[in-house]
């Protein structure tokens, strides 16, 4: 997927993304300082945000394609099952029952198949709904910090997941997170944004432990987390 | 205390008619209101126009309306010389049901546009994560605010068969033929039968009781087919 010359104005913020290419498959990270850009960006690249001018060339996917789950995910007022088959209804898929417990069991949630959705707990929330972005096979999923204010063993389920995915079928990823550990375990490529822009794009390594651009150095250092060493 | 409940006045202000006549009436303009609500409140929620802020603004006006004014716009507009009249529903229950209906529309329309104002952003947006279409978003709106609307509309119900200002203008509380019970309970009030006057707003607090309690119960076994 390319972007270029983005543009939105909201507010008194500008998002301005001049270049920036997300290639299909790989796991794509993108970091920056609260108010950088990244939430109105994957928000456009979901297409629940217009934006003012420029382009996106999403390279033959299609709005089916792509999915997008969040920090406060949207959860329909119903069971957690009819929840995680509402994407395969859409598509008039056959809702192969093996499949829907494969993916209750991944999340811990197969003792609350019946539950009401919106009495699970926010953790739990967040599970339901990363495999509901999943269960339908996306070619494109956006991460909204769904890694924040998870618990450790939630984080790592999400992480091995991502990394499971990877492996069996490739698809392309943009998680928008501040927690760093995880994205350098997870990513492929990280982007970084500053001011509405991407303006560094590099490997994890590039990125967390030998940061030129002066932004990134700053920014990292203001995270406390070290990667050096 | 009740034993002239059913002297000959009580039965002559024609209280079974009055039941039947507040149920059709009610029925009649809860279900039109409620097809026009509902269908009036996506539209606005959904569309935006030149003058928006102002229908809402009058929406919100008609929804406290005094029932009495809206039942003697009605009536001028059915009257014999009215631009309506040919219809020839003034004093009929059908022209009781159009006082009614513009009553009750505003209020369904007004809550459940405060509702969608609320949530539909969000649930579109859901629903465009989801590759939902536009009829599918649509259809998944209403499933999500389906309690509200239900409450919406009992809510208008509510209105609708405790109105007399409107009904007794428009159907002008014509004995077994337009006589409501809340007109019947004013009639049986002027001639001092007020024992008859409180049985008769105690079966119409019954009636309500019993809408509610089937309305409780058919939106109880739509919940329990999600699978809880």
């Amino acid at each position: 997927m390319k972007i270029t010359d983005l543009k939105k104005q909201q507010g008194s913020f500008l998002l301005n993304v001049k270049n920036a290419q997300f290639e299909a498959g790989k796991v794509h990270g993108i970091i920056g300082a609260n108010g950088s850009g990244k939430t109105t960006l994957s928000k456009i690249i979901m297409g629940t945000l217009p934006y003012d001018s420029g382009s996106i060339d999403y390279e033959g996917l299609t709005d089916r394609d792509i999915t997008m789950t969040g920090q406060r995910p949207y959860l329909m007022h119903t069971s957690v099952y009819n929840n995680l088959i509402y994407p395969l209804k859409v598509r008039n898929r056959r809702i192969d029952e093996n499949l829907v417990d494969y993916w209750l069991e991944k999340a811990g949630l197969q003792d609350k198949k019946k539950q009401y959705a919106l009495s699970l707990s926010s953790g739990e929330q967040q599970k339901l709904s990363f495999i509901r972005a999943l269960i339908f096979k996306p070619k494109l999923v956006i991460v909204d910090e769904t890694l924040s204010n998870l618990d450790p063993d939630s984080a790592d389920l999400f992480e091995r997941l991502i990394l499971e995915q990877q492996q069996k079928d490739p698809i392309t990823w943009i998680t928008i997170s501040h927690q760093l550990v995880h994205i350098r375990k997870i990513c492929d490529m990280v982007h970084f944004m500053e001011k509405g822009n991407i303006i560094e794009k590099a490997t994890p390594q590039e990125m967390f432990v030998n940061p030129t651009n002066p932004s990134v150095i700053k920014y990292l250092a203001s995270t406390e987390v070290s990667f050096k060493g | 205390m009740f034993e002239n409940l059913f002297s000959d006045y009580s039965l002559t202000v024609g209280m079974l008619d009055s039941i039947k006549v507040t149920l059709i009436m009610s029925v009649c303009s809860t279900t039109i209101s409620s097809v026009l609500g509902v269908f009036l409140a996506i539209m606005l929620e959904k569309h935006n126009f030149k003058g928006k802020k102002l229908v809402v603004r009058i929406n919100r006006t008609l929804m406290g309306a005094p029932p009495v004014v809206i039942g003697l716009l009605t009536y001028i507009l059915l009257r014999k010389k009215g631009p309506l009249g040919d219809l020839r529903w003034v004093f009929t229950i059908k022209g009781m049901v159009v006082a009614q209906t513009l009553i009750i529309t505003p209020i369904i329309c007004g809550m459940v546009y405060s509702y969608l104002v609320r949530t539909a952003p969000k649930i579109r947006a859901f629903a465009k994560t989801m590759g939902a279409d536009k009829w599918q978003t649509d259809k998944l709106i209403l499933s999500e605010i389906k309690n509200e609307i239900y409450f919406s509309i009992v809510t208008g119900f509510g209105r609708s068969i405790s109105e007399v200002g409107a009904v007794m203008l428009v159907g002008g509380n014509i004995k077994n033929r337009t006589r409501t019970m809340t007109t019947a309970i004013s009639t049986l009030k002027s001639a001092g039968e007020f024992e008859a006057g409180i049985v008769l707003g105690i079966i119409l607090m019954i009636m309500a009781f019993i809408v509610q309690s089937l309305a409780d119960y058919i939106r109880k076994e739509a919940t329990e087919d999600e699978n809880y």
